[in-house]
């Protein structure tokens, strides 16, 4: 294995750290967002940066987490390949990444959310997680429902694709540049 | 009853709920399964209220940064306050960093929330 191939791709990417494959665990997303913390530490990043990147990172991890136990509780097979990283642009902006594996009938759960917040200005998504926090409306047992609108509020856009791995299962990537 | 203490991790804050009536909160909040955490302090919280009707309660949060559920958890914790705020003075303190400008927004969020609530945003 070229392990230089792979650092040489980082550092290109300016990507500060990526994990990719297995579980991922809470001690695991404790530990990255430790790490986090420390480059934040490192890069003299302004309070409000570094927590709206914490934050983000930790939705989307914490998504991808619950989802692949969602799908192990069901004894459905699962491939748990799902990637997540932090990286820089050439901006110097920091940036989460994430892409896990989503069924189908998942994708139309999510889509028409993402639709609304990309179509909101910031003031609205802010009215709008504040409501659906007051209401519950979309509250189920690991979580409120809102973790999108908490990641848009602290992002400056946010992009997603859906990508057919077959007839059942997608790809789906997900990008915040954060606030 | 009795206090109840229970130590921070590295992603839940340090608790403390005081027979005086002061509640602490302090550090961050993203447990990994949020409303299950917290179930305890909810339940020591309702019991609480029950038995002492009239007393001061003092609530200190400082919290870092947290995951969107314990943002609503924390909505439902101000909702448990309201619902027993008649009939005692009561004084919720939302601690932050004067740079943490997020912090900041979600403690005016809350105060606008819960308009008769007294929550102060206190700057460290």
């Amino acid at each position: 294995m070229n392990v230089k191939k792979l650092e040489n791709i980082l550092k290109e990417d300016g990507i500060v750290f990526l994990t990719y494959g297995g579980f991922l665990t809470q001690s695991l997303i404790a530990g990255m967002t430790e790490a986090l913390e420390k480059e934040s530490e490192d890069q003299n990043l302004g309070l409000s940066e570094a927590n709206n990147l914490f934050t983000i990172f930790i939705e989307l991890s914490q998504n991808m987490m619950n989802y692949s136990k969602s799908k192990k509780e069901i004894n459905e097979s699962f491939d748990p390949k799902g990637l997540i990283m932090v990286g820089k642009t050439e901006n110097n902006e920091y940036y989460v990444f994430s892409q896990n594996i989503l069924d189908k009938s998942d994708q139309s759960k999510i889509v028409p959310k993402l639709e609304e917040i990309k179509g909101m200005q910031i003031d609205d998504i802010k009215k709008r997680y504040r409501e659906l926090r007051k209401s519950g409306k979309d509250s189920h047992g690991k979580g409120a429902g809102i973790g999108f609108y908490e990641i848009a509020k602290r992002c400056k856009n946010i992009e997603y694709s859906f990508e057919d791995i077959n007839d059942t299962k997608r790809y789906f990537q997900f990008r915040a540049v954060i606030k | 009853m009795e206090k109840l203490f229970i130590e921070a991790t590295q992603y839940t804050p340090e608790i403390s709920l005081d027979l005086n009536g002061t509640i602490s909160m302090v550090g961050k909040s993203y447990p990994e399964n949020t409303f299950e955490f917290y179930k305890p302090i909810m339940s020591w919280l309702e019991e609480y209220f029950e038995k002492n009707k009239s007393n001061t309660i003092t609530v200190n949060l400082e919290i870092i940064y947290f995951n969107s559920s314990s943002s609503k958890l924390f909505f439902d914790l101000f909702d448990m306050l309201d619902e027993n705020r008649t009939g005692r003075e009561m004084n919720v303190n939302w601690i932050y960093d004067e740079e943490n400008e997020s912090a900041e927004e979600a403690g005016e969020d809350f105060i606008e929330d819960f308009e008769d609530l007294n929550i102060n945003l206190v700057k460290k």
